[in-house]
């Protein structure tokens, strides 16, 4: 009898075991860094002078990226499932409402990458309803960022998370590390000629759970 | 008093240091006197001793030694006293900001101040007689501004017959000369002064055409007048103006193109008082002053390419003031006044340079000074003023002031002190012109012009905090001081002093709407709170027949509660060395920015007679400039200025009867810091002549 129990429980165990592993054997949900991925550099200066002119420009296209495969997807493939999330100059957009296709979302987490094991489950992930309301909120000190204008400097705020639904529906996170090239924020005192050549490069770190789960 | 006053005499062309006083003599010692007076702490005339709250007094003589030419350099000596760049010269007490430090001259208070700052280089050290510093609220007896303290600068008053000239002569070409006339005859005495500053300016950078200390000339005249009427009136009337011609030419960098531009900047002051001093009877005396006093700044900057920029500001303060001194009895004296003052200002800087601002503050105070045995002072008052654009404000203050033993004293204080919101935080009107193209409005403009834009389409969206601009409230200060001063001997004297302000309803520049295309629109609004806590030394060391070191020290902590408490919950993040974020702990907060923890000043000095030299070291520790990390606080991830020691050295001695040189030398080791301190000299040297004609004239005039 004792030998039945045991042989029971032995196997209860092993198929516990199995069902765990199962979920976690898949694949491993590891961390990338992608470097300097240009979003919309600058290519001029619209005439006049500020608070209305005199603003640094680009050719105004987002760049689309993949996080589900790692890569920066072509502007031809912005009407399609291709794509997660696109930056242009201090926007980040998902592929969601009037965005693009997709059936993507977003919102800021406000905490440690690390921290953000399972996205909770009363989550309300935002849609684009752009120019009025981005998934993830646009301007300085609402998102991801803040601008100083003294200084002429953007900073990506410690302890933001960008929580994304891809396109197809799967879920990722986002840390935004650095908006200039190099990885390196200019010297408040360099010129504004370096501020403006140097920025709109991100460096973000990301992990993408290919399983549809919440956990990461 | 004789070896000091006869080189204060010489150098400012004055006598006797104790002079507008000049019924209490000083002791006559060589190191300065224990009975020196001072008026600032009570609003009457006290000896030092015998003041509850702390003060210090900085002498004539302390001021020539050092080598003083403006009045900035004489406080950047002084414990606790740390000096601003930016908008000139400012002075940083007890943690808190320039704009919380009333600036007085013989009582009455200096206006003209840009972005909070009253530029100190504007008053010239060569009239003092000395300067009173005190430090916590003193609002109650002074109103708005004096929230971190008063530094009150008194010139000298002319009671002997006297002619001095002095003339100077450093690096950059810098120039200083004084000249003093002093009349006394009869019922009558009249000062003449006069200075004149010029400086050629000087650039840290060696490819740079911009000159961070500029072409500055700076010319001074006042004028004071004295009439005995009888026994018991007497008349009082003096005049000044102070004009500063700055000449600039900058090249601009903006979006790449540089831009040639020539600067003019004119900065005039005109002050004019008017005092009747009556003594009813030995124990009631009056005074009624009426004070006129006007800025006016006007900024030219002439470009290759654009239309000029032009900067205006005028501003015009009137002042009656009635004061009623009253010796109750043996034990208690009592001061009550009341004044009324009148406060306008034009501006380029406000929407229109044609529209008036305006503000008016009817004002009462009182206060008393009982001695219910004789080692105990207390001083109690309070003061009320009504403020015609916002609510009133009411400063109470107590002090008191305990005699353990003839060498020990303890001192302890407490009041509120206030600082209305200036025209700046009200009206101004700004638009940056480079590239970012932010605006920065006051609160009641900021109202008008988001509305009226917002109407025509040219708000994006607008913040939260717009909607807290409607009640903007006057800032508030509760200041505690406690101090233990021990005498051992008059070769010694040590004070230890603990001091802890709480400010509330700070008013900070927050973001309160967007432009489209994302400009960013900035107002002033009640956001902040702080505190500012630390201790204070001062000690004096007499040795030997000549020598004397003397040391302070302030060890300083600041910071915002609200900060702390959300460093506590765990909502603050800095990054790590990888750049992934981290939680900030509280060990690396570091509170407001542009302060340093530690301050240390030690100075020697040898006096022998006419002869004299100093060494001055000066220390401060690092202090956090910018906000790096973006979290919107400082902690120890964000950039800071290194902390750096500075040696000063001043000489002088006799050349004749009449006649006595110095030299001196400031920062002898060069230390410079172009980034974080772009208007800190280097290495300077000076040399000095000055002239006193005081004897012949006396025998002339018996």
């Amino acid at each position: 009898m004792k030998k039945i129990i045991y042989t029971i429980f032995a196997f209860l165990l092993f198929a516990a075991c199995t069902k765990e592993n199962n979920t976690t054997k898949v694949e491993p949900v590891v961390s990338k860094t992608v470097k300097d991925l240009p979003a919309d550099t600058i290519i001029g200066i619209t005439p006049g002078v500020p608070p209305l002119g005199g603003m640094p420009f680009g050719a105004g296209k987002y760049t689309f990226y993949s996080l589900e495969r790692g890569v920066i997807v072509p502007s031809t493939d912005s009407a399609t499932n291709k794509w997660d999330i696109a930056f242009r100059g201090t926007a980040i957009i998902t592929n969601s409402g009037n965005g693009g296709p997709g059936a993507g979302g977003g919102f800021v987490f406000v905490g440690l990458f690390e921290d953000l094991k399972t996205i909770h489950s009363d989550s309300t992930f935002r849609t684009e309803n752009i120019p009025t309301a981005y998934a993830i909120p646009f301007g300085s000190n609402r998102g991801w960022y803040v601008y100083d204008g003294l200084k002429n400097l953007v900073t990506p705020i410690p302890g933001r998370v960008l929580v994304i639904r891809t396109a197809t529906g799967k879920f990722a996170k986002v840390e935004i590390l650095n908006y200039y090239k190099g990885g390196v924020t200019p010297a408040a005192t360099a010129s504004d000629n370096v501020k403006m050549r140097d920025q709109r490069y991100y460096t973000f770190r990301y992990s993408y759970q290919p399983n549809g789960s919440k956990s990461f | 008093m004789r070896f000091s006053g006869l080189i204060a005499g010489l150098f400012f062309g004055f006598t006797a240091a104790n002079g507008q006083v000049g019924t209490i003599p000083s002791a006559d010692t060589l190191y300065g006197s224990a009975d020196e007076i001072v008026v600032t702490a009570t609003r009457t005339e006290k000896k030092l001793g015998n003041v509850a709250v702390p003060v210090t007094l900085i002498s004539s003589k302390q001021i020539a030694q050092a080598g003083s030419v403006r009045l900035a350099d004489i406080l950047q000596e002084q414990t606790g006293l740390f000096l601003t760049s930016g908008f000139g010269a400012g002075v940083q007490m007890q943690g808190l900001n320039p704009d919380y430090t009333l600036i007085l001259l013989n009582g009455e208070p200096l206006v003209g101040r840009t972005a909070g700052i009253l530029d100190l280089n504007r008053i010239t050290v060569g009239n003092i007689k000395q300067i009173e510093i005190v430090k916590g609220p003193s609002s109650s007896l002074y109103g708005s501004e004096a929230m971190a303290g008063v530094i009150n600068i008194i010139t000298t008053t002319p009671i002997k017959n006297e002619l001095a000239l002095s003339a100077r002569y450093g690096s950059f070409n810098t120039s200083d000369v004084n000249a003093t006339f002093n009349i006394s005859k009869n019922k009558f005495t009249y000062q003449g002064f006069v200075n004149n500053y010029h400086t050629n300016g000087f650039s840290l950078r060696p490819n740079s055409q911009t000159s961070f200390v500029t072409p500055i000339n700076r010319f001074t005249q006042q004028h004071q007048l004295g009439y005995q009427i009888s026994d018991k009136t007497k008349l009082l009337g003096s005049v000044r103006f102070n004009r500063e011609r700055i000449t600039n030419e900058i090249a601009v960098e903006n979006n790449g193109v540089i831009v040639n531009s020539q600067g003019k900047e004119s900065n005039d002051d005109a002050n004019f008082s008017a005092t009747l001093l009556h003594k009813f009877n030995s124990s009631v005396r009056t005074s009624a002053k009426l004070y006129a006093t006007t800025f006016m700044s006007e900024q030219e900057l002439a470009t290759t390419s654009g239309a000029p920029y032009t900067d205006y500001f005028k501003q015009h303060f009137l002042r009656f003031e009635t004061q009623t001194d009253i010796v109750v009895s043996k034990n208690l004296e009592t001061s009550i006044g009341a004044g009324y003052l009148v406060d306008r200002a034009n501006s380029t800087r406000y929407d229109k340079r044609e529209s008036t601002k305006e503000n008016s503050v009817g004002y009462a105070f009182f206060q008393s000074e009982w001695k219910p045995i004789e080692r105990l002072v207390i001083i109690g008052g309070a003061r009320y003023d009504h403020n015609a654009l916002f609510a009133a404000a009411f400063s109470p203050k107590l002090a008191l002031k305990y005699s353990i033993t003839n060498k020990i004293n303890v001192k302890a204080s407490v009041g509120r002190g206030f600082k209305a919101p200036d025209f700046r935080q009200l009206y101004l009107n700004f638009t940056n012109t480079a590239a970012g193209g932010y605006s920065v409005f006051g609160a009641i403009e900021a109202q008008k012009i988001i509305s009226a834009l917002k109407g025509i389409g040219q708000i994006a969206s607008i913040e939260q905090d717009y909607y807290s601009l409607a009640a903007l409230q006057p800032e508030f200060s509760t200041g505690y001081h406690a101090s233990f001063d021990y005498a051992p001997s008059a070769k010694h004297n040590f004070s230890v002093g603990l001091f802890y302000n709480n400010i509330n309803n700070l008013i900070d520049s927050r973001l309160v709407a967007y432009r489209p295309g994302g400009a960013q629109i900035f107002s002033y609004l009640n956001v902040k709170t702080a505190f500012t806590k630390g201790l204070e030394f001062n000690g004096e060391h007499k040795f030997g027949k000549y020598y004397l070191i003397s040391s302070g020290y302030q060890f300083l902590l600041s910071g915002d509660a609200s900060e702390l408490d959300k460093i506590e919950e765990g909502k603050v993040f800095t990054r790590d060395a990888n750049g992934y974020s981290k939680r900030l702990h509280a060990s690396e907060y570091v509170g407001l920015p542009n302060r340093s923890k530690h301050q240390f000043n030690l100075k020697l000095q040898y006096q022998k007679e006419q002869v004299f030299a100093t060494v001055r070291a000066l220390y401060r520790s690092s202090w956090y400039v910018t906000d790096t990390d973006g979290n919107g606080l400082y902690n120890t991830n964000d950039s800071k200025a290194l902390g750096f020691v500075q040696f000063n050295a001043t000489i002088g001695l006799p050349l004749t009867k009449n006649i006595t040189m110095q030299a001196g030398c400031n920062n002898i080791f060069n230390y410079r810091d172009p980034i974080n301190m772009p208007n800190f000299m280097g290495r300077t040297g000076f040399i000095s002549i000055n002239f006193s004609l005081k004897q012949s004239i006396e025998k002339s005039t018996p």
